[in-house]
């Protein structure tokens, strides 16, 4: 099997310097290009037993529910080609509506939330499908640089079928006003990268009486296509 | 034929603690796994030789016997992820790695592919450990690419079954990273 090349403007360069932690972490050394072999071109395959209880609904992780508004997400995981990815992990995590992550680093003055931990895993169905429930996470404030605010967002961790796919990204939201001030957002160099990021508002997956729904698709390198594997 | 746009890397963040902490942690194969067991530890540190405290690494090779996935394909024995601590360190527990050739049939090295994900990190990075005193490392098609760089990948022996390994992001040490 041969991947697709990844094309150039594809992701973000690895130093980008409105992005003030690219300045100290950012190799400067030009990455090697070696041949994949056997190692990059296989991976992990996790099973079901992995997911927690309720683990596609961070809104049922206690036993009550937590605040703010409830929404589901739901898409599918493709590859370049356009085919699904069945059975493939799905990791995910976010802060709860306050702008707040339940994790010991995170010192922002805005409410814990002691129903929301805000971590889920879900695994794609035969069609590559996820879906997940939770609450729309809140926009909060970083030092990056002065009145610095992430916009809204799901952290996405998906791993494909071989090491080579493996991809972590955010999930964002449309019409955040907080986008364009971004500068992790903004390290995507071209519009049309950066809207992949961006969630649908999905009336299809609105359930009545219950939660918005929003529709996110991830798209995996994929391997090239060759008249022997089309 | 439907061609679609890739969904873009974006970095790891600080916060992802207890969301992807896995079973197995870093124990790459259980005990019974036959092959020499060894320990892999080490410390990363960025362009400033500050230890990186919220780095989280993955390791991937295959068995003793060169088979990813274990004796029973299709799992995830050979797959480890750890979180750096306080201190910037990380360990794993692993077996010797098998050699697999290259697609081409040439020799490899035995190695272990290594992933690493971390606030200000933008995308992964994508690495391999290999092992001090294995002949075969000469003959490594991906080592030979790296030139005077090649010994920040080879793990240096470090007692009877350990190695150290350390990952430089920046600077004049940096490690090698790959692109495939």
């Amino acid at each position: 099997m041969k991947l697709r090349k990844i094309p150039v403007g594809a992701h973000p360069n690895l130093l980008h310097p409105p992005y003030a932690s690219t300045n100290e972490r950012a190799p400067r050394q030009p990455a090697v290009a070696i041949e994949p072999a056997a190692a990059e071109l296989s991976g992990p395959r996790f099973d079901r037993t992995l997911l927690f209880p309720n683990h596609d609904d961070m809104t049922r992780q206690t036993g009550n529910m937590p605040l703010g508004e409830r929404i589901i997400v739901a898409g599918r995981v493709l590859d370049e080609n356009g085919d699904p990815l069945p059975d493939t992990l799905v990791e995910l995590w976010q802060c709860n509506a306050s702008g707040r992550y339940h994790h010991e680093a995170d010192q922002h003055d805005a409410p814990l939330d002691p129903n929301f931990r805000g971590f889920g895993r879900v695994m794609t169905d035969a069609k590559g499908r996820y879906r997940f429930t939770t609450v729309k996470p809140g926009a909060y404030p970083w030092r990056n640089h002065p009145n610095a605010w992430r916009p809204a967002h799901i952290h996405f961790s998906v791993f494909g079928q071989t090491m080579l796919e493996r991809l972590i990204t955010q999930m964002y939201f449309p019409g955040d006003p907080l986008l364009g001030y971004d500068p992790i957002f903004n390290s995507v160099p071209t519009d049309r990268a950066r809207e992949r990021m961006i969630a649908h508002f999905d009336l299809e997956e609105t359930r009545p009486e219950f939660a918005l729904g929003y529709h996110f698709d991830i798209v995996l390198r994929g391997p090239e296509a060759t008249p022997e594997n089309r | 034929m439907a061609e679609l746009l890739i969904t873009p890397s974006q970095t790891i963040g600080p916060f992802f603690k207890e969301g992807m902490e896995l079973p197995q942690g870093g124990t790459l194969f259980p005990d019974s796994a036959p092959g020499r067991r060894v320990r892999v530890s080490g410390v990363v540190t960025d362009g400033q030789g500050k230890a990186v405290s919220d780095a989280l690494i993955e390791f991937w090779q295959p068995d003793a016997a060169g088979r990813f996935g274990g004796p029973r394909p299709g799992s995830s024995a050979g797959f480890g992820r750890v979180l750096t601590g306080k201190d910037g360190r990380y360990s794993i527990s692993t077996i010797l790695p098998g050699a697999v050739p290259a697609a081409d049939g040439k020799t490899q090295a035995p190695h272990i592919l290594v992933v690493i994900f971390a606030r200000g990190l933008l995308r992964q990075l994508v690495t391999r450990i290999y092992f001090e005193g294995e002949a075969s490392n000469a003959a490594d098609p991906a080592l030979a690419r790296c030139g005077a760089r090649a010994p920040t990948l080879v793990a240096k022996r470090d007692g009877a079954d350990a190695y150290a390994w350390n990952i430089s992001l920046q600077g004049t040490n940096e490690t090698v990273f790959f692109e495939a």
